[in-house]
């Protein structure tokens, strides 16, 4: 029995303490100064804030380099496929573009009764400040189980901060939630960590929640309040950062949320430096 | 002679690589798109199995520093995933030091208790440390095809150990 016993404590303290040929620090020394780093990282964030940011920096352009082979495959093949369907691309393309001709006249009309009926409100177009957007290209989309997020090649150097709008071709994909000085992490609408105040089609507002999967889903609705396929869903604004009337997605026979941009296939967003109200990021 | 030796030193270093660009490139083993709860975590099976095979490949402080690297890429608080392989490194080298002879079953067995006590430290510090939110679901099917997939990358490294490295243990 006490031999048993010595066994395990000789085979527990020499696999806690062992050092020697290649290993040349003990798992304990490692996992005490793991600890360290991670409660300095968590709690400490005066003193190793700039130390991260900078760490995040060189990182995140590594990782950007040392992905380009799994990048340069699938870019090629769909170049490939594209150029094999090349003809029937621009059948429908000119179709499309017959279809649109037709519509613009119409969006011409509305664009100006729309400016007239806000000078008869008295209210300012929401959007007068579209040029204050920075282009972004992502440089890190590594899937996690648990984490939906992209890393984008502008940090505070050109004006980004915590919690600003991102969006792509005016859509809201997520919002910053780590900042270094040439580099932000974007918090994606279906991480599990998301929250975004939205308004529906018929003026309901809701909270628009991530839920991990690639489909968000809406909560707090109003009592009774039945969900229908193909409800627009915006952003409501009413957080004072993200822009009022931003589109998100629409909803689907499963009561979730279909997002109009997919959030796996991202490779350039813009963030809006327009947040309305900047004491609250 | 000096070429077979830079030959062996490249094969030795092959699974120490293979961690550090699973940590630091965009090349994941989650495969939601495929199959909506499949994931796995593929670097404790590789910790796991060359700790226990061949120790002196897989050193404490490289390990260290992918987990490091995989936190920043992750966004995960630093050091968590650093301890998490720690700890798997820990439970290898304890069986290592107790068994004599091992099989396909054992090291499956042993790698389950050594997943559980590495997610445990992992998703207990960060659900009390930190305000990052997850779900229990999906680390129940993370663990559950980690463990799933163990025995089939056990051939695979199995076999890079006979042919490349050498079939003895250290």
């Amino acid at each position: 029995m006490s031999v048993s016993r010595d066994d395990f404590s000789i085979a527990f303290r020499s696999a806690l303490l062992q050092r020697g040929g290649a290993q040349k620090f003990s798992v304990l020394s490692l996992i005490f100064l793991a600890i360290i780093i991670f409660f300095l990282d968590v709690y400490g964030s005066k003193f190793t804030k700039p130390f991260r940011g900078f760490l995040n920096d060189v990182v995140y352009r590594v990782t950007f380099l040392a992905s380009t082979p799994t990048r340069f495959f699938p870019e090629a093949s769909r170049d490939i496929i594209g150029y094999l369907n090349l003809k029937e691309e621009n059948e429908r393309l000119k179709a499309l573009v017959e279809k649109y001709e037709s519509l613009e006249l119409n969006v011409e009309f509305l664009v100006d009764e729309n400016k007239n009926l806000q000078k008869i409100l008295e209210t300012e177009y929401f959007n007068k400040n579209l040029s204050n957007i920075v282009l972004a290209k992502v440089l890190v989309d590594k899937n996690s189980p648990f984490l939906k997020s992209i890393i984008i090649n502008k940090g505070t150097r050109a004006g980004i901060l915590k919690g600003m709008p991102v969006t792509k071709n005016n859509y809201l994909v997520g919002r910053v939630v780590e900042t270094n000085y040439l580099s932000s992490r974007v918090l994606l609408l279906n991480d599990l960590n998301s929250r975004i105040p939205v308004t529906l089609d018929e003026g309901a507002q809701a909270i628009l929640s991530g839920s991990g999967t690639s489909n968000p889903v809406l909560e707090y609705l109003p009592e009774d309040y039945e969900i229908f396929e193909d409800i627009n869903i915006f952003a409501s604004g009413k957080d004072g950062i993200f822009t009022p009337g931003t589109p998100i997605g629409k909803t689907n026979d499963k009561s979730q949320v279909d997002l109009f941009v997919d959030p796996n296939q991202l490779s350039f967003v813009t963030v809006n430096l327009n947040v309305q109200n900047i004491g609250d990021l | 002679m000096a070429k077979y030796s830079v030959i062996r030193k490249i094969y030795h270093a092959g699974p120490l690589i293979l961690l550090y660009y699973l940590c630091i490139s965009e090349v994941d083993t989650n495969f939601e798109k495929i199959f909506e709860i499949f994931t796995l975590n593929f670097q404790i099976i590789l910790i796991y199995f060359w700790v226990l095979k061949r120790p002196e490949i897989m050193a404490n402080g490289h390990i260290f520093l992918a987990g490091l690297i995989n936190d920043v890429v992750m966004g995960f608080p630093l050091g968590i995933s650093s301890l998490s392989y720690l700890i798997i490194i820990f439970v290898g080298t304890y069986v290592r030091n107790k068994s004599v002879n091992t099989t396909i079953a054992s090291d499956w067995f042993t790698f389950f208790i050594a997943m559980i006590f590495s997610n445990l430290l992992f998703f207990t510090f960060l659900n009390n440390f930190t305000e990052i939110s997850i779900s229990m679901t999906k680390i129940g099917y993370n663990m559950f095809f980690t463990l799933f997939m163990f025995p089939i990358f056990w051939f695979i490294f199995n076999l890079y150990r006979i042919t490349f490295i050498g079939a003895k243990d250290a």
